[in-house]
């Protein structure tokens, strides 16, 4: 098996049609044939046909032609040969090709067999003439009928009986991207494909040879006899290489059709004959619709631009550019930019604003994949590369589904308080699987090093491997057991024995029921699971409510005092910062403006109202452009806009409005909830929201317009997602009416939207 | 022949169908299904909105059989069926004119 076997059947399908010829006493000046497909590269699998043209001047008469051709062909058809045959001159060539796609490609191989070679290499040249003069059109067409194939035949990489000819990432699509690379409209960097179009032939000869039929899907029979004729240890190991290559030719295929469809087309860019290019954070731009890392980055200084560059891409919903990843994998495999153990905060953030990015992160995360990276930051994650599920209940291999997973699961990250738990546990889920061994409890051992290494905390840590070893506990339990006994309950309770941690449960059980698909995950079922969760959330008494910050001794002394004051921590990548600032009405959204101005984003916050002067905490990260800090700039700074807002006002808006110029992805709407019982002394308003620019400062703006008190707010931002829980009371003391609360959450609602 | 047809509380599938088959009964249809009798529905809260349910998750189970098998078998599913509490279910059965097995075209008490 392999190319030398098909060479050679194609050297024997040659030699079979040169003596034919020989014997037909054709004139070689007026008559040629040449192979094409398949053929005309010299390939041929045991059951293909011979795709031959039969070309000629015009100079023979229709009977002279008839008898060559019947010479040729009935001997063929008595061996049994199959033979796909068109008889046409160099003119009707043209006309053919112009109005047939797949005339028009199978040209682009054509190959003299025997008879006339200018004849041959005439027809040539106007094939491959004619497909790049036209090759706007023409790619337009290829690719249309591409999409409608892979939409009718489905993703080689994950179908139980693939087809490996015509599905998505097969040999035909191999065929597509040589078209495309021969339009000379874009250059396609096919060796980087050599290895998976040997691997799908191999195996669709095999598949022939096997099955003793020219059919190209492998059907579930097959397997275990191919696996075996091409010696791989069983057909799992069959299917996980050819995934492999799939996804290989479809990662080269989506990545050509981008960059085409956006090659020169920026702006006045494509006049200027310059490319312009928009710069996002430190070496990181997006030009030509391609988020770039900059030529000049220095992977070994800055480990994290890898990750920042992910995070960046998915976010916008575009991709990286293919040269960035080559170049940041190259200096990976040299051992140059691996992140430190544990990874510093940015690089987990970015990490889980990778996640979060919903259906925009799949295509990212595949080209990780597919340039090796991924398994320099996670090296765990090749034990499930590619590896396949054969069962009636999944539609991907292992690592897939946990991808699709955790795009499921950035649509939930609104019902959750930890949704950077929410979105790492989707990721990792079945970490475990690919042994004998329960999935659950060997990747709730896995991912144990994993999540201290990526930097989450003792407490988080063991959040996610209860969330990863009881991932099927809920779906198990309510088709299984009765709701209505007690004992279903307490032993779900015994297990989760927190609301914070049932929401998180909830939520990755309905990202992986919806992930595995209809035979898994129904509405059937999933009202099943609500009921055993509304249940157990009746037995748990705690709430998930971030509780008013504590002040020490020290702050309230300063608070007393009534001054402002400003101090700050430098923490490795993130700044810790203290103000102490005389409270009036407005002042979240003065602060957390003039912290955005300053180019400081803000990752957490915790402010309390005391006597007259509100404590507040900040924990911020300095974007790349961001002044240096000092206390005494940021104590200007925020005098002056204590002062006056209204020019703070002003910029906010115009930074807002920059950023609305580049692309975004849709992420779920945010949710206001207003807890009114909760604290005895003031009313508690929770916003989850996907994060943006400035979004503190809208909600405080928001807030401040209800002409409301905010006593003590909570700020959290983990990856993409915000959460901010504030204490609110009206101005004179006291908490909201009902009526009240209603009208603030409805204006915030409105803000937000 | 009989067809039976039964709607059960979910979890207590498993348990019919080990008593089924101890019974001899080895085929048998399942899928999921929604309804209610006389427990009506109840209010809950998904994804935080509150509304009625009135449709609750069942299990349907169908089982052909003899017609003197009939009885017998309903009762095996009654007793491993219940909880003594509201919403399990009911069993029925129903008259069966002809049963053809698709296989090799064997019909009546043959294709069961």
């Amino acid at each position: 098996m392999g190319t030398r076997e098909r060479r050679n059947r194609s050297n024997e399908g040659d030699q079979l049609l040169s003596s034919l010829f020989t014997e037909s006493n054709a004139n070689p000046q007026d008559v040629a044939i040449a192979a094409v497909g398949g053929f005309g590269r010299g390939e041929l699998s045991p059951g293909s046909d011979l795709d031959i043209v039969i070309i000629h001047t015009g100079a023979l008469s229709e009977r002279e032609l008839s008898d060559l051709v019947n010479k040729i062909l009935y001997p063929l058809w008595d061996k049994n040969v199959k033979i796909d045959h068109s008889v046409r001159t160099r003119s009707e060539m043209r006309d053919t090709a112009d109005s047939d796609l797949k005339v028009a490609m199978g040209l682009l191989d054509i190959r003299l067999v025997c008879g006339s070679a200018d004849l041959v290499a005439s027809v040539q040249a106007d094939a491959l003439e004619s497909w790049r003069k036209n090759s706007k059109n023409r790619l337009a067409e290829l690719e249309a009928s591409l999409t409608e194939r892979h939409q009718r035949v489905g993703e080689l990489a994950y179908l139980l009986e693939p087809d490996l000819k015509e599905a998505r990432g097969g040999l035909r699509d191999i065929t597509a991207l040589r078209a495309i690379h021969k339009s000379s409209a874009i250059a396609v960097p096919i060796e980087r494909i050599s290895v998976a179009e040997s691997t799908l032939a191999n195996v669709r000869e095999a598949l022939h040879i096997v099955s003793g039929r020219d059919k190209d899907r492998l059907l579930f029979q097959e397997q275990d006899k191919v696996a075996e004729l091409l010696g791989y240890s069983d057909a799992d190991a069959l299917m996980s290489d050819v995934a492999q290559a799939a996804r290989s030719v479809d990662y080269l295929l989506d990545s050509t059709w981008y960059r085409l469809a956006h090659k020169g087309r920026d702006g006045v860019g494509r006049f200027l004959k310059k490319v312009r290019s928009t710069p996002l954070s430190r070496d990181i731009s997006v030009s030509n619709k391609e988020v770039v890392i900059s030529g000049d980055a220095d992977f070994g200084l800055d480990p994290v631009i890898g990750l920042r560059a992910a995070a960046s891409a998915a976010q916008l919903g575009l991709p990286i550019s293919m040269d960035s990843l080559e170049r940041l994998s190259a200096s990976l495999s040299e051992n140059r930019g691996h992140l430190p153990n544990p990874w510093p905060r940015d690089a987990r953030e970015n990490l889980i604003s990778l996640i979060g990015a919903g259906s925009a992160m799949v295509q990212i995360f595949e080209a990780l994949d597919q340039e090796e990276i991924i398994f320099h930051w996670i090296p765990e994650w090749k034990a499930v590369r590619s590896l396949p599920q054969r069962n009636v209940l999944h539609r991907h291999t292992v690592d897939r589904h946990m991808v699709e997973t955790a795009v499921h699961a950035a649509a939930l990250t609104r019902q959750v308080h930890r949704p950077d738990i929410l979105l790492f546990s989707a990721l990792f889920h079945d970490i475990g699987k690919g042994t004998e061994e329960d999935h659950s409890e060997r990747g709730m051992r896995l991912i144990e090093p994993l999540a201290k290494r990526i930097g989450f905390d003792e407490e988080d840590v063991e959040t996610i491997k209860l969330l990863v070893k009881h991932h099927l506990l809920l779906s198990a339990t309510a088709t299984r057991r009765d709701l209505d006994d007690p004992a279903t309950i307490a032993s779900v309770v015994e297990v989760i024995p927190n609301l914070q941690l049932l929401e998180l449960l909830h939520a990755l059980s309905i990202a992986d029921g919806e992930a595995t698909g209809r035979a898994a995950w129904t509405d059937w079922k999933a009202s099943l699971v609500a009921e055993l969760v509304r249940r157990v959330e009746l037995a748990i008494t705690d709430n998930t409510v971030a509780p008013q910050p504590e002040l020490t001794l020290d702050q309230r002394e300063k608070a007393e005092s009534g001054v402002l004051a400003v101090s700050i921590e430098n923490r490795e990548s993130v700044y810790a910062i203290e103000i102490v600032v005389p409270d009036k009405t407005g002042l979240l959204s003065i602060v957390a403006g003039v912290l955005n101005l300053l180019r400081l984003d803000v990752r957490s916050a915790r402010t309390k109202s005391h006597g007259s002067s509100a404590v507040m905490e900040w924990i911020v990260i300095p974007d790349p452009h961001a002044p240096p800090l000092s206390e005494k700039k940021l104590y200007q700074e925020l005098h002056d806009a204590l002062e006056s807002k209204s020019s703070l006002t002003r910029r906010i808006e115009e930074r807002i409005e920059a950023y609305a110029q580049l692309p975004t992805i849709p992420v779920p709407d945010p949710i206001v909830d207003i807890f009114a019982d909760a604290a005895t002394d003031a009313t508690i308003i929770e916003v989850r929201s996907h994060d943006r620019p400035a979004l503190l400062f809208g909600i405080g703006d928001s807030i401040t317009k209800s002409n409301i008190d905010i006593r003590s707010a909570i700020v959290t931002t983990l990856g993409a997602e915000a959460i901010d829980t504030l204490y609110v009371t009206e101005i004179g003391g006291g908490p909201l009416s009902s009526e009240r609360a209603d009208e603030v959450a409805t204006r915030l609602r409105s803000a937000l939207k | 022949m009989k067809l039976i047809t039964a709607i059960l509380k979910p979890f207590k599938l498993d348990e019919v169908k080990d008593a089924l088959q101890a019974a001899g009964i080895t085929g048998m249809t399942v899928s999921e299904a929604s309804g209610f009798g006389r427990q009506r529905g109840h209010t809950e809260v998904y994804r935080g909105a509150e509304y009625t349910v009135d449709l609750v998750p069942k299990v349907r189970l169908e089982v052909l059989v003899d017609d003197q098998d009939a009885a017998s078998v309903v009762d095996v599913i009654v007793k491993a069926a219940s909880t003594g509490s509201i919403g399990d279910g009911k069993v029925w059965t129903t008259p069966v004119d002809q049963v053809v097995r698709v296989r090799t075209g064997e019909k009546g008490a043959d294709a069961i």
